[in-house]
């Protein structure tokens, strides 16, 4: 039956995809998904074309002029009523088991299965690889079962990756948890597309166009991951890429590619990466757009005016306060709704974000840029200089 | 007998009533209307209101439609459009929810029919009834409010505990519901009592009428779970006001606990939006296939089985949230039985058609309707209440298309249907049967464009309340913005219809369509007083009497000639002649 | 063809009917027994209604109970069980007394009517006046809602401000107390009643005076009810939560938390300590950061007072502040599978003290609204009764208040051990 129903959609699957039922299957949950809902479908249009037509066909033959009187006036016929009560329960029946199985299946975690920590906050995901490596994409192995420990640090989040048909609130307050085993690996494009995609980005002076590059800026291709329980403002911003690796030692490499400020790595350049990977450009700008939180354009060495009716200037220990406990000092005109970064961020982390905020700060470094350029600074012109464009200041 | 002439009998007929008996005319001045007691003033009043509150909700609808033409949203721009966004779909939400579905058939069309197809005088607590109609008033006034003060972006199910931190008027909005909840309460208590101790002599529980049953199990939920609401409300106002950490995790509390609360109303509350749907729909099929409704009995008791197997199923809204997983198995079992009352309707509806003496009248036209599309949006439910699919699909474009198919496609098709039904008889005029079916075929058509790709928009993967999206799902965005402009194009063309034909609409006989329940044996608009003698009852759903009479263009009672029995005897042998008889 | 049309000129009286009503009867109804079944039909669903809605908080009750047995068992302590028994017995009295006043109304005892009328209203304003000594004294100590708890062990009565000087100062709100403020509106009440009786007397307006005389009563009882609170309390208040050290004080504090401070605590305390000190330790986590432990502790203090709004609302940001940070630190991978057991062993904080008291105000609160709504009724009934509204076919009123009475009654019969007596 499955095969049936899937016929014309293979058939037609160059020109439809756009239009297709579902997205890419990727996950051993898609199968049964489709096959069910294939199902399920399929035992609706049984019911409901013989429904339609009966409908339209008695209205039509059955018209007649005013005053005429009804062919029959039956009041009722117990049999056939039992019947059409009963019948369709069997389908129902039918249903309700084979749903129930499949989902006993999402909910039976095996074991020796990867273990992820994921974060959510309005409006990031951060992805915990272990060692203080925090991404927002998600990153998985192959045909390896994982298994996502959830949480979330304000409102209720739901992770939802249409791709592999699974979805689970994140409920401030509690752990969930749900797994998945992907069975389609992302394709890595080749180095020139990725290289000629960058250049186009950096000419257009953009962050990553998630819409139009169907692959992400390290050259993979990648599977929709979306919060789909309403989260506030920027709700249908928190959205983030799941990646699936061939083998395990490609997933390492990633992953160490992102665990810390690389060896004669600037920090500034360092802390632009943060930047975006921790969550901080969901809500600070850097080209002065008020956002939730204030633009990093105006922080950095200037006078902030507080809630409190104070007022401080934005130095590194203020700033570091402020990613450490964002409550104890809040910006003049906004939300006290930062989380907390305590434990998340290593000094280094901080250090280099600090650094990160004087290079977009409008403020202009005449006494802050004091000796604290790494002599390395000069071992990797090739990517200082990639960095220095992408900064659009 | 064929069509138009008229057997001999006794003909009965209210005919017309005079200006000083018609309920609308019997007494003038707007104090007249804002304190009277009389149900059907009460019912025009509200349905005054909750076509405004659809007016307002409707626009709001056509503008988020237009936002999402584009990928990037093509309504609202800058910093805050993603704000606005949210802010306009919570409202549209909140107000068709709260001010428009939930109150309009019991509220408007229940408070003007119950009594009257009764052959009561008026419902059981008049001055409760009217003291519900300002509850629902002050409720709107709160949502006005809300909106001015700084707006309401929670979504209209207010989960925690956004709700506890977002800074729009939670309050506000709340109070309002809570108002609301009242009104609702108090409708539903005065319809309770009105048909269990206010019904004719002759009017058994199965001679009522099928609309009356669907109320009385619409009032059954109203009383029952609408108090829930109520304090969940009342629990969700004192989180935000001084943070009682019930709800809100930040003090410990458990925002799955307010989804089980919110939803052990809200579930049932769907069910205050179709069952009277359901009853309209039951009256309407039968009145214009004049035939007989097919399983009278199974019809009412699926009303009421439905009713109380909608207290058991809340946890379908859940599936996702992490409650365990024999309480979510449990909740899908539950959910699959509430799918077999309501296909038993479609059945029985179906076969009353079959061999009927069918009308396309425009209400008739809208009953199709309603059968077809409701049908759909109860199909594509089981690909909800099935937990494996509900796990892809919960949350996205498919659960949107499928509660508007049942309550857009299910309660406001029946809604329309029963406002063109008994309009000759709330107001006493005839409206253009052309430009009736002309608005309910640009609806069908307009509400298919508009939530039919919804449906495939979820199953690919589009997440509800998204003010952006991929731009692979553009095509079938703008499909449905299309659809729901035409959709917009029908309700108006339904409007002009109907307020054209307050104006230059013929005088409607007291029975336009030969229906058989007692408010077509009152004039056409009733007179205040409704009836003046307890009417006769008759079998609501007995058409054998009733004829077209095309001289008047009017349906008309004809009971048969009776025998008499010493018809013959008489004029041979006096019945006192015989000592005995 | 023949018609009958309505006659035009059929002549109607107002109501549209044309038999005889009695005047007590509505115009819509057939029969006396069909406005009473009406009536009763009526009253007993919104009865339902009432159930559900207080339904919803006993939920919410089960629910924090099972999840935190040791809050509600610790807080529960809180609870002065006197005055909660005096007011179950006031409450069961006045079911009696409204009972006996159905009777009376179906036996056309008028006197008797509004004496047990007057009866019921007064047990109604001594539940209140009890309540509001048991409001007042909690608020003093600051046992509120989890956002606002304040309540410090170590100094459990804050010093009020110092008492007026000068005559007219006593009407000087800053010096008011919470019993004060609430007990305000109810002397209004009672100094309006009493002009009106002596109005009354003046003019000699019998129907006037026999409804002030018995209202003077009722309102004068609110603050019978308060001196017995204040008896009770005073009596008791202080050696209360003492008197239950020696047992379960101890048995709470080793109950499985093991809180190093609990045992240095005077014993009196020793409760109150295990749930509220390890918020002290939070803040001064936190305090620590920002320099100093004492100056913390004095803030903390200072806040007590509920004019320094400042600082409590800082306090509240630090509390909130240490929380969000707490909540957000990643664990070690390796930690997750244990992280819930460390979540529920943080439940024990101050804060989560407060859901008792939530709950407390929000049951006892709501139920308090109820009896007001249930007085306003009986006020209602007692001029109609003076007024002779009511006979042998006519007394449908009395029984549906009659009704409420009793579910706002039993309501109370099922807080009081709730609240006060399980542990």
């Amino acid at each position: 039956m499955p095969a049936i129903l899937n016929l014309p959609w293979t058939l037609l699957a160059d020109k439809t995809e756009d239009y297709a039922w579902f997205p890419e299957a990727a996950s051993t949950f898609a199968a049964d998904n489709d096959w069910l809902y294939g199902f399920i479908s399929l035992v609706c249009i049984i019911f409901f074309i013989p429904i339609a037509i009966a409908l339209f066909y008695f209205a039509v033959r059955y018209r007649k002029p005013k005053g005429a009187k009804a062919e029959s006036n039956a009041s009722h016929n117990t049999p056939l009523e039992l019947a059409w009560s009963i019948g369709p329960s069997f389908f129902l029946v039918g249903m309700f088991i084979l749903g129930a199985k499949a989902y006993l299946n999402h909910r039976s975690v095996p074991d020796g299965a990867r273990d992820i920590a994921v974060v959510a906050n309005s409006w990031n995901w951060q992805i915990d690889y272990g060692g203080g490596t925090i991404h927002p994409e998600l990153h998985i192995v192959l045909n390896e079962p994982t298994k996502l420990s959830m949480r979330s640090s304000d409102v209720i989040h739901s992770l939802f990756i249409p791709a592999f048909r699974a979805k689970k609130d994140i409920v401030p307050g509690r752990y969930n948890y749900m797994w998945f085993q992907p069975t389609v690996a992302s394709q890595k494009v080749s180095d020139e597309k990725l290289a000629a995609a960058k250049k186009r980005m950096e000419d257009l002076g953009e962050s990553w166009d998630w819409d139009e590059l169907d692959f992400t800026p390290d050259g993979y291709t990648y599977y929709d991951l979306y919060c789909t329980e309403y989260c506030g403002k920027n709700h249908s911003e928190m959205q983030s890429v799941v990646v699936v690796h061939e083998t395990e030692e490609d997933l390492n490499a990633w992953i160490k590619k992102y665990s810390q400020r690389g060896e004669g790595e600037d920090a500034d350049k360092y802390g632009e990466k943060l930047y975006t990977r921790r969550g901080c450009s969901g809500c600070h700008s850097i080209n002065g757009d008020k956002r939730v939180g204030p633009s990093f354009k105006e922080v950095f060495g200037n006078s902030r005016p507080l809630t409190s009716g104070e007022t401080v200037i934005a130095d590194e220990n203020y700033i570091r306060e402020s990613i450490l406990y964002p409550k104890a000092k809040v910006s003049a005109g906004y939300q006290p709704v930062m989380p907390s970064y305590k434990g998340q961020l290593s000094e280094d982390d901080l250090y280099s974000l600090v650094e990160y905020l004087k290079t977009v700060s409008d403020y202009t470094p005449t006494d802050v840029a004091t000796g604290d350029q790494d002599g390395s600074d000069e071992q990797t012109p090739a990517e200082g200089q990639e960095a220095t464009v992408t900064v659009p200041e | 007998m064929s069509a138009g002439s008229i057997p001999s009998g006794k003909v009965r007929d209210p005919g017309y009533p005079t200006k000083s008996e018609n309920y609308l005319t019997n007494s003038k001045g707007i104090l007249s209307w804002m304190f009277t007691l009389d149900h059907k003033r009460i019912g025009v009043m509200y349905l005054v209101g909750v076509v405004v509150a659809f007016a307002v909700a409707g626009l709001l609808a056509l503008l988020i439609r237009l936002h999402l033409f584009q990928p990037d949203g093509a309504i609202f721009k800058g910093s805050d459009a993603n704000n606005t966004y949210n802010q306009v779909f919570t409202l549209h939400g909140a107000i068709m929810v709260f001010l428009f579905i939930i109150p309009s058939i019991p509220a408007a069309l229940g408070n003007f029919l119950v009594p009257v197809m009764l052959g009561a005088k008026d419902v059981a607590f008049p001055r409760l009834n009217l003291c519900s109609f300002y509850l629902w008033v002050a409720g709107a006034i709160f949502f006005v409010s809300a909106l001015c003060a700084s707006g309401l972006d929670t979504g209209w199910t207010f989960y925690t505990p956004y709700s506890t931190s977002s800074n729009s008027s939670v309050i506000l909005a709340t109070s309002g519901a809570f108002i609301l909840g009242f009104s609702s309460i108090f409708t539903g208590l005065n319809f309770i009592v009105t048909i269990n101790t206010m019904r004719p002599p002759g009017m058994s529980w199965f001679r009522m009428p099928l609309f009356l049953w669907a109320t009385y199990a619409t009032s059954i939920i109203q009383v029952l779970a609408t108090p829930v609401l109520g304090i969940t409300l009342l629990l969700l106002i004192a989180e935000r006001a001084m943070h009682i950490g019930i709800f809100d995790p930040e003090f410990n509390g458990d925002p799955v606990t307010f989804q089980h609360f919110f939803w052990f109303y809200s579930h049932p509350a769907v069910y205050i939006m179709i069952l009277p749907a359901f009853g309209i729909i039951s009256d309407l099929i039968s009145v214009h296939s004049h035939k007989r409704i097919f399983g009278y009995r199974f019809i009412a008791y699926s009303s009421i089985a439905i009713a109380l197997l909608g207290f058991l199923v809340w946890g379908h809204h859940m599936f996702t949230s992490g409650m365990g997983p024999l309480t979510t198995i449990i909740f899908s079992a539950l959910t699959f039985t509430v799918s077999v009352p309501s296909a038993i309707k479609v059945f029985n509806w179906l076969a009353t058609m079959y061999k009927g003496s069918i009308s396309l009248t425009t209400p008739m036209c809208f009953a199709i309707a309603f059968i077809f599309l409701f049908t759909i949006g109860g199909l594509t439910g089981l690909h909800l209440g099935t937990l494996a699919t509900d796990l892809h699909l919960h949350d996205t474009y498919f659960v949107v298309a499928h509660f508007h198919y049942v309550m857009v496609g299910g309660t406001l098709v029946a809604f329309l249907g029963g406002v063109f039904h008994w309009w000759p008889k709330m107001f006493g005029k005839m409206y253009s049967e052309w430009g009736g079916r002309l608005a309910a075929v640009i609806i069908f058509f307009g509400f298919n464009l508009t939530f039919l790709p919804q449906f495939v928009l979820g199953s690919r993967g589009m997440p509800r309340r998204y003010a952006t999206y991929d731009p692979e799902f553009a095509y079938l965005h703008q499909m449905s913005t299309i659809g729901s402009l035409l959709l917009g194009v029908g309700l108006l063309v339904a409007l002009v219809v109907l307020i054209h034909s307050l104006f230059r609409g013929k005088r409607a006989p007291a029975n336009p369509w030969g229906g058989a329940t007692l408010e077509w044996n009152c004039t056409s608009p009733p007179p205040f007083y409704n009836f003046e003698r307890a009417p006769v009852v008759g079998d609501p759903y007995d058409f054998t009497t009733i004829e077209w009479d095309s001289e008047n263009e009017r349906y008309v009672t004809v009971d048969p000639e009776r025998e008499i029995a010493p018809e013959e005897k008489p004029e041979t042998e006096p019945a006192h002649a015989q000592g005995d008889h | 063809m023949s018609t009958i049309e309505a006659g035009p000129e059929t002549a109607h009286s107002a109501d549209g009917h044309d038999h005889d009503h009695p005047s007590f009867l509505a115009h819509h109804f057939d029969t006396p027994e069909q406005q009473f079944d009406s009536g009763k039909l009526g009253i007993w669903l919104f009865l339902v209604t009432e159930i559900l809605f207080f339904s919803g908080m006993f939920c919410a009750y089960a629910i924090f109970r099972m999840l935190r047995p040791d809050v509600f068992e610790g807080c529960s302590q809180f609870l002065n069980t006197k005055l909660g028994a005096i007011n179950t017995g006031v409450l069961l009295f006045s079911s009696l007394t409204m009972a006996w006043a159905v009777r009376c109304s179906q036996v056309e005892d008028n006197k008797g009517l509004v004496g047990m009328l007057a009866a019921t209203l007064s047990c109604a304003m001594i539940f209140l006046g009890v309540k509001a000594i048991e409001y007042s004294h909690k608020w003093e100590m600051g046992l509120l809602p989890a956002g606002l708890f304040v309540y410090d062990p170590a100094n459990p009565h804050p010093p009020r401000p110092a008492p007026p000087e000068g005559p007219w100062a006593i009407f000087d709100p800053a010096y008011w107390t919470y019993l004060d403020y609430i007990c305000a509106p109810f002397a209004l009440i009672f100094v309006g009643v009493v002009i009106w009786l002596i109005y009354s007397l003046v003019t000699a307006n019998k129907f006037h005076l026999a409804v002030a005389k018995p209202l003077t009563v009722a309102s004068m009882c609110f603050f019978v009810g308060v001196g017995l609170g204040t008896i009770l309390e005073s009596g008791g208040s202080e050696s209360h939560v003492g008197e239950h050290h020696a047992g379960e004080a101890h048995a709470a504090a080793d109950d499985g938390h093991d809180h190093p401070d609990g045992e240095t605590h005077e014993s009196g305390e020793a409760v109150a300590a295990v749930i509220v000190e390890p918020n002290t330790n939070e803040i001064l986590v936190v305090g620590d950061e920002s320099g100093n432990k004492d100056e913390t502790a004095v803030r903390q203090r200072l806040a007590t007072d509920s004019t320094n709004s400042g600082i409590q609302s800082e306090i509240a940001a630090r509390q909130r502040q240490s929380s969000v940070a707490g909540t957000s630190i990643v664990t070690e991978d390796a930690e997750i599978t244990g992280a819930i057991e460390k979540v529920e062993s943080e439940v024990l904080t101050a804060r989560q003290a407060g859901v008792f008291f939530s709950i407390y105000y929000c049951m006892t609160g709501i139920h308090a609204i109820h009896i007001l709504a249930g007085i306003a009724v009986l006020v209602w009934l007692l001029v109609r009764a003076v007024r002779h509204d009511f006979n042998r076919q006519y007394f449908g009123p009395v029984d549906y208040v009659g009704l409420y009475w009793h579910l706002v009654d039993l309501i109370w019969i099922y807080l009081f051990p709730l609240l006060y007596l399980i542990r």
